[in-house]
């Protein structure tokens, strides 16, 4: 068994963009990717947006053999995504497909102040998925993503699959190590122009747990206070251990939102995948930013001249 | 050994404790819904200790208890009310300082004074007691660590409570946390978590907040329960959690591994089943508390 199409004889993760100005250029490109993987008996699976999918399933044959899974679940936090994707091309594998072929898709909805994780998490997919023969394509539509998500996109994909049938190698296409490498600030949240609810220099992590419940108005989900309590404890901890005094938490609120920032003095952590990927069994350390990061809806991590941040965020 | 000097005709050993005078007098039927209590209290301060000792044995005479008074061996113990209510008992008198507390022994010791208090009358009974020379060695500590949780349970189910004090100052914080997180509840003792009976052997209550500063403590006191091991599962009553974090977890997995069981976690906050999941435990079921 040999894997097929594009891919055909290549070793790991074939990771491609598909950038289309139309329904038609994305038909041109899927529906081809699509059937060849169900008539060569490969797993094959739409995680597209859902208009996007009721475009592409409208153009396949009802019966062909192929799933559809919604983007918008499997595209929830990047760390989350690239645990399920994880766990799903194991399955795969295990049970003996020669390679997987998936379509995904992130939706506009993303392209704006949460994009810098989505752009990393296309970055850091190129090592995370490279022990699976995973042939992938990744759709944007182009007339929703901003100039600044295209120039991300060329840079953490080796290629795009173009409407004419080609696959072309993209010329400012990074390593992921290199890209994640450079923590770039995140767009400031509107409610940082304010002064911090709390400020604690040095808190314990009872303190900063306590910190969130006390910020708590009641309109977020008891269950995204609890996570973002579990990744605020893991990231105030992280500092502690691996970071370098002084640790400092801020955080500000409003009615639905809660952002907190934990700040050492040190550099952060050398791992460019750090967060996005487990990097131990836990016995030793190495789970608690990625615990953070698939506890709270959006996590920036970047340097400056005070130190190493973490910002995490929870609610609209 | 105990020197048991005072051991008359009518006196009996319970334990590291010389009981005098008292007799038994049957067992009483005791009310199911007596709740006692077991604390844990550290001091540096010598003076605090024993007012909250006279406030602790004040109390329990009010109630209608026997009380038992184990003063610290330089506490200052001024004439108590409650005639042969109370009964003062030194360590000097009663103890040898190398003693190796037997846990099963001592509980059934307890239960004996229990029932005795009972049957002279006592709504219950009630030890104040500072133990800080019973726990100076590493073996002499694991072994009262173990009779601390045990007589945890008997205390659930019969009318009888303790205070137990430890000199934070002597034994150091780690020992005194050691024995602290085994209690119901703690003063002064630094730990952030209480790991008490459940009801059966087979269930234990997990109290407070485990994180980091947890570490190590939680898996000495998990191994220092009854934790029953014949069968499946062991229940960890987790509904006075507030947090836990992925280490508490993965060392409540490493203990039930290696007991050959499941536990099976029960807590409000929901956060901690999606834990669980994220960590793939094999031997940790987490469930809605109820």
């Amino acid at each position: 068994m040999t894997r097929t199409g594009a891919a055909a004889g290549y070793h790991g993760y074939y990771h491609e963009a598909v950038c289309y100005e139309s329904d038609d250029d994305l038909l041109a490109v899927a529906v081809p990717f699509l059937l060849g993987g169900a008539a060569a008996g490969e797993p094959t699976i739409v995680a597209l947006g859902e208009r996007a999918a009721s475009v592409v399933r409208a153009a396949l044959p009802g019966d062909a053999p192929i799933t559809f899974m919604s983007g918008g679940a499997m595209y929830a936090r990047p760390a989350g995504a690239i645990r399920a994707y994880r766990k799903l091309l194991a399955g795969h594998v295990a049970a003996g497909a020669p390679q997987i072929r998936i379509i995904g898709e992130l939706t506009a909805d993303l392209f704006g102040p949460v994009w810098d994780s989505w752009a990393r998490y296309e970055s850091a997919i190129n090592h995370a998925y490279d022990e699976f023969p995973l042939w992938s394509m990744c759709a944007y539509d182009m007339r929703t993503a901003p100039a600044q998500v295209y120039e991300d996109v060329l840079r953490t994909h080796p290629r795009t699959a173009r409407p004419d049938g080609t696959h072309v190698p993209n010329e400012t296409y990074v390593d992921p190590v290199t890209f994640l490498s450079d923590r770039r600030l995140p767009v400031p949240d509107p409610l940082q122009r304010a002064a911090p609810r709390a400020d604690i220099a040095e808190p314990t992590l009872g303190d900063a747990r306590q910190a969130v419940r006390d910020a708590d108005g009641g309109r977020l989900a008891p269950d995204d206070v609890d996570d973002l309590i579990v990744a605020v404890s893991e990231a105030v901890a992280n500092a502690y251990r691996h970071g370098r005094a002084p640790v400092r938490l801020r955080l500000w609120s409003s009615a639905d939102r809660i952002v907190v920032t934990v700040t050492d003095g040190g550099p952060g952590p050398k791992d460019p995948f750090a967060g996005l990927l487990p990097t131990g069994d836990g016995l030793a350390g190495g789970l608690g930013l990625w615990i953070a990061h698939q506890s709270c809806d959006h996590v920036a991590m970047y340097r400056d001249a005070g130190g190493f941040t973490i910002r995490l965020t929870t609610g609209n | 050994m105990h020197r048991q000097r005072d051991s008359s005709r009518r006196g009996r050993q319970l334990g590291w404790l010389l009981l005098r005078g008292d007799e038994c007098h049957g067992v009483r039927r005791m009310s199911p819904a007596t709740r006692a209590g077991h604390e844990c209290w550290s001091y540096e301060d010598q003076g605090l200790f024993d007012a909250y000792a006279r406030r602790c044995v004040d109390a329990g005479l009010a109630a209608g208890e026997r009380v038992w008074y184990v003063p610290s061996h330089n506490s200052e113990v001024t004439p108590l009310p409650g005639g042969d209510a109370v009964r003062v008992i030194r360590f000097a008198e009663a103890y040898a300082g190398d003693q190796v507390v037997d846990p099963a022994g001592q509980v059934a010791a307890y239960a004996a004074a229990t029932e005795d208090a009972l049957a002279a009358g006592f709504t219950g009974f009630r030890v104040v007691a500072d133990v800080t020379p019973l726990v100076r060695t590493d073996e002499q500590r694991d072994a009262f660590a173990r009779y601390e949780y045990v007589i945890g349970r008997y205390m659930r189910h019969h009318p009888m409570s303790a205070v137990c004090a430890y000199d934070r100052g002597e034994l150091g914080e780690h020992a005194v946390a050691e024995l602290a997180c085994l209690h119901e509840s703690s003063h002064a003792a630094g730990v952030t978590f209480q790991l008490h009976p459940g009801a059966t052997s087979a269930e234990a209550v997990l109290d407070g907040e485990l994180d980091t500063s947890a570490g190590e403590l939680f898996a000495t006191a998990l191994r220092r329960t009854d934790l029953d091991r014949a069968g499946d599962e062991v229940v960890v009553d987790g509904s006075g959690l507030r947090f836990i974090d992925h280490r508490a977890l993965l060392t409540l997995q490493r203990y039930a591994e290696s007991q050959s069981t499941t536990a099976v976690l029960r807590t409000r906050l929901g956060a901690v089943a999606r834990l669980a999941g994220l960590l793939e435990l094999t031997h940790v079921r987490v469930e809605a508390a109820r």
